[in-house]
């Protein structure tokens, strides 16, 4: 594929949604502060980013958000390591797992204010929360999902359990681990915006929200659109990047159902 | 010459739960196997075959009497008893070459040697110009070269294949099976194979074993003596091979 060709695929679907926006927009069919138009947003960007407080909001959530993934995962893939392989450890985590899953990470607001007062400290529990639970779910399935036959291929090879460990349970477990990250860092976003709202006193989630106070409409549009590019920008730049080396090349996950 | 496998009043019973019934997969086997031998074992589906391999390799254990190879009890799996399964089970996150590798580098010899290795086993199955290709890039026949390299380059004792030609089409079979005859002549593998196929295990075998229907007992214990190296066109019109297969099929099917 072509490099404009690439890029036209790329970027259709933004252009499209952009024209869409814009068109609703020139419509007026309702209040400005209602329904900004990308001009107005393009200019609440251009104005937050030149005054800094962009950046800083995004630098405070950013290390609010990898710092609680970063707990999350260091908590929840050696537990899924041990909960899958072992059969003690998983009778005794899967129920309270299990009681756990289903308080979503916001509930823990209340909690987390008590314990760490307002500010990024109670947000970043939060979303350590809200990132442990997807990740070991998918961790724990892909370990059910490993092969058998490949487990004892390697057994008849000479492989102990390290080697089983190392060279089976792990590569064969990334396709769910990569899932698991993917909808961690999803719900981490969730609850970041959703905390700092209520939690805290900077970040984009408390920009949004400061925002519409003022009835500042295109920059409540700009901490939104913030998110989403961060998110786009992860997924691109780090996230396939790892997937198209590992798992893609390995014929385990395929773009898509069509031949390439 | 002393065995280097006997089975001692070997029975395999397991817990069916779908029937919710204990299943009597294998009953007192008992057998010997040579070293340096190519020896089949045959019968229909669910007469234990496929089990007695799994309790020779240590992947599940007998309910009663034992294994032992070249004079050890089997207790558990090892690379002293490497297998090819129908699956070909090669690890989709390793290449060709990092496949074949794989045992040598378990047992912690140097690159170079493993190297060498490698090299030996994916021209010795006629994978070269492949060592860089990941498994799902190679054809089923491909992959099945590839599994039989990786046992054979970690040197086993004995060489266990559990119908490992049954996914693979047709024509590939009968060059694989040609190769592998040609292969094991050549590295003088001892080689127990399991096959439902009794012009396969004919082809391929100095020994075939029949066993009977659930539980699986011995009735036929065969040798088979024609020259080396075996191929099939010359198979398809000699008088003895159609005689050793009758005789099989005689001994599995037709009691009544």
């Amino acid at each position: 594929m072509s490099i404009v060709r690439k890029l036209t695929t790329e970027l259709l679907p933004f252009a499209v949604a952009l024209a869409i926006w814009q068109a609703l927009s020139t419509a007026g069919i309702w209040p400005k502060v209602l329904f900004p138009s990308p001009l107005e947003v393009a200019q609440a960007f251009a104005t937050d980013l030149a005054s800094g407080v962009l950046m800083l909001n995004l630098s405070v959530s950013l290390r609010s958000l990898l710092l609680g993934f970063a707990l999350g995962c260091a908590i929840a893939v050696p537990l899924g390591y041990l909960m899958g392989l072992n059969r003690a450890s998983r009778d005794f985590f899967d129920p309270l797992v299990n009681l756990l899953q289903a308080i979503p990470g916001l509930a823990w607001i209340p909690f987390a204010i008590l314990w760490f007062g307002l500010g990024q400290g109670a947000v970043t529990f939060i979303i350590v929360m809200s990132v442990f639970f997807p990740v070991l779910h998918n961790l724990l399935t892909g370990i059910r999902m490993v092969q058998p036959v490949l487990i004892e291929a390697v057994q008849t090879l000479g492989a102990g359990r390290f080697s089983v460990i190392r060279h089976v349970i792990f590569p064969a477990t990334l396709p769910n681990l990569m899932t698991g990250i993917r909808l961690g860092i999803a719900f981490g976003f969730r609850s970041l915006v959703g905390g700092e709202m209520i939690a805290s006193t900077d970040g984009l989630g408390y920009a949004i929200f400061n925002a519409q106070q003022y009835f500042q409409s295109a920059r409540i549009v700009v901490g939104m659109l913030t998110i989403g590019i961060v998110w786009l920008a992860m997924d691109r730049l780090v996230l396939r990047p790892i997937e198209q080396r590992t798992t893609m090349r390995w014929g385990l996950v395929r773009e898509g159902l069509e031949k390439s | 010459m002393t065995d280097l496998l006997v089975a001692s009043a070997v029975s395999k019973t397991y817990f069916d739960t779908v029937a919710n019934d204990n299943v009597v997969a294998l009953d007192g086997i008992s057998l010997s196997i040579a070293a340096h031998q190519f020896v089949s074992v045959i019968g229909p589906s669910g007469c234990g075959k496929s089990t007695f391999l799994r309790l020779v390799a240590g992947l599940d254990r007998p309910t009663a009497g034992e294994i032992t190879v070249s004079g050890r009890k089997v207790t558990g799996p090892g690379a002293d008893r490497g297998m090819v399964f129908q699956e070909y089970a090669l690890l989709p996150w390793k290449t060709t070459a990092a496949n074949i590798e794989f045992g040598p580098r378990l047992k912690g010899l140097p690159a170079a040697e493993r190297a060498a290795i490698t090299k030996r086993f994916v021209e010795l199955v006629g994978l070269k110009g492949f060592e860089n290709k990941y498994p799902h890039q190679l054809s089923g026949g491909m992959r099945q070269r590839a599994a039989v390299a990786r046992v054979l380059a970690n040197n086993p004792t004995m060489l266990l294949m559990d119908e490992p030609f049954a996914a693979v089409d047709a024509m590939t079979r009968q060059h694989l099976q040609e190769e592998l005859t040609a292969i094991t002549a050549h590295e003088r593998t001892t080689v127990l194979f399991i096959t439902h196929a009794i012009e396969e295990a004919v082809f391929l075998s100095d020994r075939v074993i029949a066993l009977s229907g659930r539980p699986g007992r011995i009735v036929a214990d065969l040798a088979i003596d024609l020259p080396r190296p075996r191929r099939w066109d010359a198979m398809a019109n000699d008088a003895r091979f159609a005689a050793y297969r009758d005789e099989l099929t005689r001994c599995i099917h037709g009691k009544s």
